[in-house]
């Protein structure tokens, strides 16, 4: 049975992967910072921090345990502010540097390590169409996604020798909490930018997983995929 | 370039109420060289000691087997002596205090990490 780690899984897109992925006969390893919400034989959930760097290495020792390897990581944990930056606090730039980009690192760092193992390692860190859009009120978010579009390009460089692909996908928005926020003016304007001008749904992301998952994507690395037609 | 699981896997009660000492972690250290002086075919790391050369000078590990020895002995440190550390470390690339230089330094490291 494959093992595939996702972060972020107690509610919104992570919660959404996390089932389909189990339905789809992976073992599932989450976890989030409150408790799970997954009720699953095979799955088992980590409630942690993701930037807290003791206990993701305590949850990479657990894993090797139970499981001896992990197959893929979905690095979805993350949060979002919607701010003007002249408003904006540095304890919030901290915090969503924190989760999104040291969050992201550890995980990729402490998961590749048990990817050793395996022939066709993936991970897939998840960047928003926010930075290539220069969105105002986002300057945080979107700089940290930035970060974590850098990040998956220098890492599939330094990890390819280990047969492990580090890719990227920048959803458009979808109706979870992370954008509850935000006023319909600014959603429908946002909308209009992109191709396709509907709202994402989680089965947009789950494709392009698939995608990225799939052994014959062993060619395929160090991309950031952008959905409804971004660029 | 993919290895053998650790054999270093079977692990007592004894080994878990007692920290260990110096001497267990080199030894720990020593047998994961070996073992990946075999796997990767280095002639020189194949009968280490405490002051053979790993890392950087006249190290024989490139940059990969590097990453490799480190998480070998993360994974063994964690299954026989049920503690969990990262080796990560700022000093990596520095010839003269890098914590990978030699098997001695890397037990340092190793003990400096280790919960008190
Ligand atoms: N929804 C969108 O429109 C959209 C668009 C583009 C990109 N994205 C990206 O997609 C990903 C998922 O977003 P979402 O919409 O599903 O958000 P969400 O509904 O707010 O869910 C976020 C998930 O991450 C967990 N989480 C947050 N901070 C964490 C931390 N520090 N440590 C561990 N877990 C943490 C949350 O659980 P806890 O609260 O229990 O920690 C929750 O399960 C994010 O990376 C986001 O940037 C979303």
């Amino acid at each position: 049975m494959k093992t595939i780690v996702i972060t972020g899984t107690r509610k919104g897109i992570g919660k959404e992967m996390a089932d389909h992925y189990l339905a789809e006969g992976w073992q599932v390893v989450g976890c989030s910072r409150g408790e799970g919400s997954i009720e699953h034989d095979h799955y088992q959930h980590f409630a942690l921090d993701v930037s807290d760097e003791d206990a993701v290495i305590a949850m990479a020792r657990t894993i090797k345990a139970s499981h001896g390897k992990v197959d893929a990581l979905l690095n979805n944990a993350g949060i979002a502010s919607m701010n003007h930056a002249l408003l904006t606090p540095a304890s919030t730039v901290n915090r969503i540097l924190q989760t999104n980009v040291v969050g992201t690192f550890l995980f990729c760092r402490e998961m590749a390590k048990l990817m050793r193992r395996t022939e066709n390692g993936r991970i897939i860190n998840f960047t928003t169409v926010a930075h290539p859009l220069n969105l105002e009120g986002e300057a945080i978010y979107a700089a940290s996604k930035a970060a974590v579009e850098s990040l998956t390009r220098i890492l599939a460089r330094e990890l390819a020798e280990l047969k492990i692909t580090v890719n990227a996908i920048g959803p458009t928005p979808i109706e979870t909490d992370l954008i509850r926020g935000v006023p319909q003016e600014k959603m429908d304007a946002l909308l209009a930018r992109q191709a396709l001008g509907r709202m994402g749904e989680v089965r947009d992301v789950i494709n392009a997983v698939d995608f990225y998952l799939r052994e014959e994507s062993d060619f395929i690395t160090g991309q950031v995929l952008y959905l409804g037609g971004i660029n | 370039m993919r290895h053998a699981a650790n054999s270093l896997a079977t692990k007592t009660a004894l080994q878990i109420l007692h920290m260990p000492d110096r001497t267990a972690i080199q030894s720990l250290i020593l047998e994961s060289v070996q073992m990946l002086a075999e796997d990767f075919e280095l002639e020189a790391l194949k009968a280490p000691n405490p002051q053979t050369a790993l890392y950087g000078g006249d190290g024989s590990l490139d940059s990969m087997a590097l990453v490799n020895l480190i998480a070998d002995i993360e994974e063994a440190l964690a299954e026989k002596f049920d503690v969990s550390i990262a080796l990560a470390d700022e000093k990596a690339m520095s010839a003269k205090n890098s914590p990978y230089r030699n098997v001695a330094s890397l037990t340092d490291a190793v003990i400096e990490r280790m919960p008190t």
